[in-house]
């Protein structure tokens, strides 16, 4: 990943653009495998309703400043994407308190929302309005975003026939369109052909530097230390630690370097629970 | 681009009027889902365009599906049961009388069923974007109509055909149909708050449909039902929608009040009732999706 980006100096005087205070998020299991009104009647019937909680987040706290580049990185299942959630507000916290201030512009799994028997130009509006545009400003902005897209002599063709990259470059341009407060990042940040790919990194960078608060969440550790000016290191649901990102991000490395470690020595457990909370020196 | 560009760009981000989340000062669901629902207007009637064309973009018969279903529906009915029930409908052609019936119940099953899997349907938007999930449901029925409007078609002209005529009490046709559509509405809104949490809440509605729809005279006059039974007949919302639809379209007469009002109300109270069970439904439900 190429991506550049110059610091600004983060205004102090603005309120955060993302607020959590001890968040909470508790998936909720039933133990009587099925999810039948059936099997429920049956059970309740039984009295041998059990649920048990999953708690995906469990006290998470944090801020992000406008203008700020916050990554988060830990292990797979260890909350990143259920915390994008809660702040896109898709999930409701089952505690504590989340405040986003300003537009939302969610770059989770890019095109969810596509519908292969429209057209581009009709999937610009739904697409667009689903993430939050007003109709009436798409259809202005459409030729500019099939144009960027590089896709100006497909917008009357069904997305059926679109090739899998035409798509993404599409879902990319929309989702990237306007001036959004708050970008939350979930892998995604290129997409698409050589070409493409420099010229997504390049409208990320403007993103960026126009002030909008960044949440990257990423495995591609050399690009978090390279953009972010935060990381937080997350796992079972917990802030592990958080701070300076090259620190945050040379300690995650070790511990999963001692979790590789312990595993060829033949510790059961995939990762050891005292490797979680590594001593602080 | 260069960083005066990029500065100048920001400056309207800065002045406009931004939204602000706060998890800790969200009206109350009621409150929430149908303002967010009236906020998100648009997106509302890019779904009702998005549902009228898949419903009929890609098939053979497109639109005439609409006319096609009603029409085959009563054909069948026809057969079967005008033996039946024609020497007790009198002063009215049985195809009329049955096709009106069955234009108000096709209406209502086809709203209620795609309003219920509405939300299932749409969990990969769903659990990646906020977007109201009323506006799934709602859309769902709005697109319904879309088929209510043309299947009336057929029932005019069947009824000109027939010497039946149209009287001008048609022009009050949207008072039985904004009930039904209240009444649909609401159904479709508990309906679709079961089956996010179960699955075969939606195979469990068909049966419950299909008892609402017997429970309607479409086929039948409600004369030969026994008096003291009647009643549950006439507790029914669709029976009174269907008296009312059929007092204006063919009957020419302007129903009674306590008809009008019994329509009305009841579609008021469902809708309600609905819009409840579902927006507090869904705090608990979205995180089972």
């Amino acid at each position: 990943m190429k991506l550049t980006r110059r610091r600004l100096s983060v205004a102090g005087t603005r309120p955060p653009a993302v607020e959590l205070h001890d968040i909470a998020l508790a998936y909720r299991l039933c133990r009587n495998r099925s999810g039948s009104l059936q099997d429920h009647v049956f059970s309740l019937m039984r009295r041998q309703l059990s649920y048990e909680d999953l708690w995906a987040l469990n006290g998470v706290s944090f801020s992000v400043q406008p203008g700020e580049l916050v990554a988060v990185i830990g292990p797979n299942g260890a909350g990143k994407t259920t915390l994008l959630k809660v702040i896109a507000r898709v999930l409701p916290p089952t505690r504590g308190r989340v405040v986003v201030r300003g537009m939302i512009a969610p770059m989770i799994e890019l095109g969810a929302g596509f519908n292969a028997e429209l057209t581009g130009l009709e999937n610009i509006l739904l697409y667009g309005s689903i993430l939050g545009h007003d109709p009436a400003h798409l259809r202005r902005r459409a030729p500019a975003i099939a144009e960027y897209a590089n896709l100006t002599s497909f917008l009357d063709v069904p997305l059926r026939s679109y090739s899998s990259g035409m798509l993404g470059r599409l879902a990319f341009a929309i989702a990237t369109e306007g001036e959004p407060e708050v970008l939350l990042v979930d892998e995604v940040l290129a997409v698409g052909d050589e070409s493409f790919r420099h010229r997504s990194e390049e409208r990320i960078s403007q993103i960026i530097e126009r002030g909008t608060a960044v949440l990257l969440v990423t495995h591609a550790l050399e690009m978090a230390s390279a953009l972010a000016d935060r990381a937080i290191w997350v796992d079972s649901g917990r802030i592990i630690e958080q701070g300076a990102t090259d620190r945050v991000i040379a300690r995650y490395r070790a511990a999963a370097a001692a979790g590789i470690a312990a595993e060829r020595s033949g510790s059961s457990s995939a990762i050891p629970a005292e490797l979680v909370g590594l001593p602080h020196e | 681009m260069s960083s005066e560009t990029m500065i100048g760009s920001a400056i309207p981000a800065q002045t406009r009027r931004v939204p602000v989340y706060d998890s800790a000062q969200l009206p109350s669901p009621v409150v929430r889902e149908v303002g967010e629902l009236w906020r998100r207007r648009g997106l509302l009637r890019l779904l009702v365009a998005r549902d009228v064309v898949m419903r009929y973009k890609r098939s053979l018969l497109g639109v005439w599906w609409a006319l096609l279903n009603p029409m085959l529906r009563m054909g069948v009915m026809w057969v079967v049961m005008s033996a039946l029930f024609r020497p007790a409908i009198p002063g009215v052609p049985y195809v009329v009388y049955l096709l009106s019936g069955i234009v108000i119940i096709t209406f209502f099953e086809q709203a209620v069923v795609s309003a219920g899997g509405s939300l299932v349907n749409s969990t990969a938007v769903i659990t990646k974007v906020y977007v109201p999930p009323l506006s799934f449901a709602v859309s769902a029925v709005l697109a319904a109509n879309v088929t209510l409007v043309a299947s009336l078609i057929p029932l005019l002209i069947i009824q000109v055909v027939m010497g039946v005529g149209i009287p001008w009490t048609v022009v009050l046709l949207p008072i039985p149909v904004t009930a039904l559509v209240m009444i649909a509405t609401g159904t479709g809104l508990m309906l679709a708050s079961l089956a996010v949490r179960f699955y075969d809440a939606l195979d469990l509605s068909a049966v419950i449909i299909q008892i609402l729809s017997f429970l309607t005279p479409t086929f039948y006059p409600i004369g030969i039902i026994p008096k003291s039974y009647r009643f549950i007949l006439e507790l029914n919302p669709l029976t009174q929608v269907v008296m009312l639809f059929r007092a204006y379209v063919y009957q020419g007469q302007l129903g009674s009040w306590q008809t009008v009002a019994a329509c009305l109300i009841s579609g008021a109270a469902i809708l309600t009732l609905g819009v409840v069970i579902f927006a507090r439904a869904w705090r608990r439900s979205a995180v089972m999706l």
